[in-house]
């Protein structure tokens, strides 16, 4: 395969169901825990992220002595959440050691920069989520449960429901109403008279003054 | 003897909370209402754990509870019905209680954690990882402060009771949320004037998006058909 160093921020080629690393991982226990689940191409000269799921889906890696140190991460997480067509994951190790400092972590990268943030405990739990990260980006979006089209349910039922909440209104009168006023919105502009063809005149009265508001 | 300090907005954030949580999170709330100064509603919500602002709702979830298969189906349908009635959701994963001499809790990742945290990331619902009860009302008074920076933070949650019956009437309207029920009774003089507005109006005064309030203004229109009852 032909390698093209990258120069800042250009966009970074990844064939379908790769992951393109970048080269400081090579034989790391992270990239060997990879290696047998997914195929991992390792660059030269990636600048902005540690792995690239994609073209424009990157993960930064975080690790506990990152944190131990101080800020320095946060530079790289700006520079990618700057870069306009990456969506950054940030996987970070919380560890003993680490977990002091991931409150502010979380703080700063999901709710100051809204990026995803996955804490994992070692490099073999982030080369699980890692590979379930790759299934999800090459698996079909409706195969994802929350992207599913939610089917239209009949607006019947719950127009009957909508208008059992009139008080005076039940289960009986409430189809009566809507069989006479078909729609809500017509249902909310009848006069006493017409509600007093299809209810008695006590009932008429309190539909009529529930549309109108409060005196 | 220490005063909470106040949000910076000058009025105090609002916060919803279901009722629920009342057995499940009394630490969540104690903390939102003392140390961190907000005005804390309880209201029967339905399963909406916290509504922090007019469009964003916010789950609590246990750790064990993601971690186990068996409860999966029964997460994934809690989502989707808060997705057909919020635009934005966030899920805070709480880690579990520990009790002392118990080791059987010990986290184990498992691949159904993994496989929900990436869906979830998939479709841009946001995760928040806390560590406790108390971390999780720190973590809903800072997403309430990003909210209301972008306006979109809650008016009021204070009822007038006359309105309880519209309250109750707006909310049996399909994939309805309990702020977007309540902003309809503050902002409509009264339910007519509601059932004769335009998309327009809809979403100017429940505070929804464009195609939230053309589904409501369909609703209001739709022409019942007996036939159609099951």
């Amino acid at each position: 395969m032909e390698r093209t160093p990258h120069a800042g921020a250009g966009p970074v080629h990844v064939p379908l169901g790769h992951i393109v690393a970048n080269e400081k991982w090579r034989g790391s226990r992270l990239a060997q825990e990879m290696q047998g689940k997914v195929k991992l191409m390792f660059e030269e000269g990636l600048a902005l992220a540690d792995f690239y799921l994609s073209s424009r889906c990157c993960i930064l890696y975080i690790t506990e002595a990152d944190l131990v140190a101080g800020h320095g991460y946060r530079k790289r997480l700006v520079r990618v959440r700057n870069s306009g067509h990456l969506q950054g994951i940030i996987i970070v190790e919380k560890t003993q050691i680490s977990e002091q400092y991931f409150p502010e972590v979380q703080k700063f990268t999901v709710l100051d920069l809204g990026m995803v943030l996955l804490p994992v405990a070692s490099q073999l739990e982030a080369s699980c989520l890692i590979n379930q990260l790759v299934q999800e980006q090459t698996r079909e979006p409706s195969r994802n449960p929350f992207l599913r089209k939610k089917r239209c349910a009949l607006s019947e039922p719950s127009l009957v429901q909508t208008v059992q909440q009139i008080p005076g209104v039940g289960k009986v009168k409430a189809p009566l109403l809507l069989q006479k006023f078909p729609t809500i919105q017509q249902l909310s502009n009848a006069s006493v008279q017409e509600l007093e063809e299809v209810v008695g005149p006590a009932v008429a009265q309190q539909i009529h003054s529930f549309f109108a508001g409060p005196h | 003897n220490t005063v909470p300090r106040l949000p910076q907005e000058g009025h105090r954030a609002c916060i919803l909370v279901d009722s629920r949580e009342i057995t499940s999170g009394l630490e969540v709330i104690s903390s939102l209402r003392t140390v961190h100064g907000l005005q804390v509603e309880v209201c029967p919500l339905h399963g909406c754990d916290y509504i922090i602002s007019n469009r964003m709702v916010v789950e609590r979830k246990s750790q064990s509870e993601m971690l186990n298969n068996g409860n999966k189906n029964k997460f994934i349908e809690q989502i989707q019905r808060l997705q057909s009635m919020f635009q934005r959701i966030c899920v805070i994963v709480e880690k579990d209680r520990e009790k002392a001499g118990d080791t059987s809790r010990m986290f184990r990742r498992t691949k159904c954690y993994d496989s929900l945290l990436t869906s979830l990331v998939g479709a841009g619902i946001r995760i928040l990882f806390s560590s406790g009860q108390e971390e999780t009302a720190y973590l809903l008074k800072e997403l309430s402060l990003v909210e209301q920076r972008k306006n979109v933070g809650i008016h009021s949650a204070v009822l007038n009771p006359s309105k309880c019956e519209a309250l109750q009437f707006y909310l049996s309207i399909p994939s309805t949320s309990y702020i977007t029920a309540l902003n309809m009774c503050h902002w409509f003089p009264s339910v007519k004037k509601m059932a004769n507005s335009s998309p327009e109006e809809i979403s100017a005064c429940a505070q929804v998006t464009h195609q939230k309030a053309e589904e409501i203004y369909r609703y209001i229109h739709y022409t019942f058909d007996i036939q159609m009852l099951p």
